[in-house]
């Protein structure tokens, strides 16, 4: 585990888009939603919205948050907090590393 | 001047956002949140997952209860506000004991409307607005009941499907045959209307001009008198009636709602308003009462800038979103606007929007399950990005790259 989960490449996530990982392949309790930000990073968070239920890994991705495709609730990239209703419940983020163009996600591990 | 002092009076959205935006803006003075009923909560579920029974009481609510404390908000419920005395700055409660504050934030929203038809009494003749009125409904729908449902707009179009769900007998009446089609455009009305048959609900085009008992039901004459029915119940689903009370009674200007300026301030500057009660005025013009979720959060966010002198929310397009028989709609700016109407994926299908431009800009969309569309088009207006309609047609284009100015023009390089 020390060396992470790898779950895509990096090619495979374009700029301002998301990934949605089965949680069988992710070895995590939710589906993991892969974000990568304007600026390239990438960033893993728990894909169900703490909302109701939809899947963060298709929202708009922009400036370091994720917005949520149904009802627009943002959540911080880096650590999942939320900044707008109506969610209230931050989104759990997992620490990622990308190492020769692969990404690996670090469940449950703080980023 | 350092203030001290906040009251909110109600806890709805825009009051519970109020509160919220005050301290994220480092107000640390004292915020005081005056509810007639229980626990803030939020109002969308309650004619879809609330109203169904999948979400209850809790799972609604606004902010979780120990939010209020974490945030050195003084919640306080089932209180009723008597008067305002702006002169003496305080708010005098129903028991009397006055309060005193440095500006009071109005958040009183408003009540269903309930016309004057005669035999709308009838306490089988329901509105859906608060919990109360939700649980009411609820009761009365057990076991998969006749209902009909007057108003076939937003409320009335979700709470149908829902009972539909819910294995009722389910009739909707309206006065006009495209119902929403000032907001979404004729085309996509008529399709969202054809759901309600399509799903198995039966629609009928007509006023009510009264509710009639009979011994197997409650029966709705039209005003073309027809008789329909019999029904087990009736929703009515025609708007609402905002709550001015306090406004009125403490002079302020009210002329269909509460008149505010730009920042939220009625005509007293110590006395703000914000959500579904309001009219806002912005470049001299009076705008009509936005009655929407959205809009009820960006007053508070505005009426907390306001207070405590920090940068107000962007002006950006309106949005607001519905859902009906498992399809998501959403609607951002005024697709009715445009001069040219553009439809983004196939009509009918899966996934499509229907965008309007004026003038070789996005000056609205409405979208069904199309997230990523009605994200894009609202940056598209607020940025009065210049596009081609036929690149917007094209759904090879990428419209997260025309934002990005990345191909703006040109999606076919893409396979």
């Amino acid at each position: 585990m020390s060396e992470g989960v790898r779950l895509a490449s990096i090619d495979a996530i374009a700029v301002g888009e998301g990934v949605k990982i089965d949680r069988s392949v992710a070895g995590t309790a939710d589906d993991i939603a892969l974000l990568r930000d304007d600026d390239g990073q990438v960033y893993a968070l728990d894909d169900t919205c703490t909302h109701e239920t939809a899947s963060l890994s298709d929202g708009w991705v922009e400036d370091g948050f994720v917005e949520c495709p149904m009802h627009s609730s943002k959540f911080c990239l880096r650590n999942g907090e939320v900044s707008g209703l109506p969610a209230t419940k931050d989104a759990c983020p997992h620490r990622v590393e990308v190492r020769d163009g692969e990404i690996y996600i670090f469940p449950g591990e703080a980023p | 001047m350092t203030l001290r002092s906040v009251v909110v009076v109600g806890g709805g959205l825009a009051g519970v956002s109020t509160a919220s935006e005050l301290r994220k803006r480092g107000y640390d003075g004292r915020i005081t949140v005056l509810e007639r009923g229980g626990v803030p909560y939020d109002r969308p579920p309650l004619s879809k997952s609330y109203l169904d029974g999948s979400k209850n009481e809790k799972d609604i609510a606004l902010q979780p209860e120990p939010w209020y404390d974490d945030h050195d908000i003084d919640l306080r419920l089932h209180t009723e506000v008597e008067s305002l005395r702006a002169s003496e700055g305080c708010v005098v409660l129903g028991d009397g004991i006055a309060l005193p504050c440095d500006r009071v934030v109005l958040a009183t929203g408003g009540s269903a409307a309930r016309p004057s038809i005669p035999g709308a009494d009838d306490s089988r003749v329901h509105v859906l607005r608060t919990t109360e009125d939700a649980d009411r409904l609820r009761a009365a729908l057990d076991g998969g009941k006749r209902l009909l449902v007057v108003g076939a707009g937003l409320i009335g179009a979700e709470a149908a499907a829902t009972a539909l769900a819910l294995g009722c007998d389910v009739s909707l009446v309206d006065p006009v045959a495209r119902p929403l089609e000032g907001v979404v455009g004729r085309g996509l009305a008529e399709w969202l209307h054809s759901l309600h048959t399509s799903h198995g609900s039966t629609v009928i085009e007509g006023g009510i001009a009264e509710f009639g008992d009979s011994v197997a039901g409650l029966e709705a004459v039209l005003t073309d008198g027809h008789i329909i029915g019999p029904f087990d119940a009736v929703l009515l689903g025609v708007g609402m009636r905002p709550e001015t009370r306090l406004a009125t009674t403490s002079g302020l200007l009210v002329e269909g709602g509460v008149v505010v300026d730009e920042a939220q301030r009625t005509s007293n500057p110590a006395i703000l308003a914000v959500g579904d009660p309001t009219r806002r005025t912005v470049d001299g013009l009076l705008r009509p009462r936005a009655e929407h979720w959205e809009a009820a959060q960006l007053d508070g966010a505005r009426a907390a800038s306001q207070i405590t002198g920090t940068v107000p929310p962007v002006e950006g397009a309106p949005w607001f979103w519905s859902d009906r028989y498992g399809r998501h709609v959403e609607v951002v700016g005024k697709p009715t606007d445009g001069d040219t109407a553009v439809v983004r994926g196939e009509f009918g299908s899966r996934s499509f929007s229907v965008l309007g431009l004026r003038g070789g800009v996005v000056v609205g969309a409405a979208s069904v399950d199309d997230p990523t569309t009605i994200r894009a088009a609202r940056r598209l207006i607020d940025r009065r990005t210049p596009v081609e309609a036929s690149s917007l047609e094209d759904p090879n284009t990428d419209l997260r790259k025309m934002l990005r100015g990345l191909g703006g023009d040109n999606g076919s390089e893409k396979s």
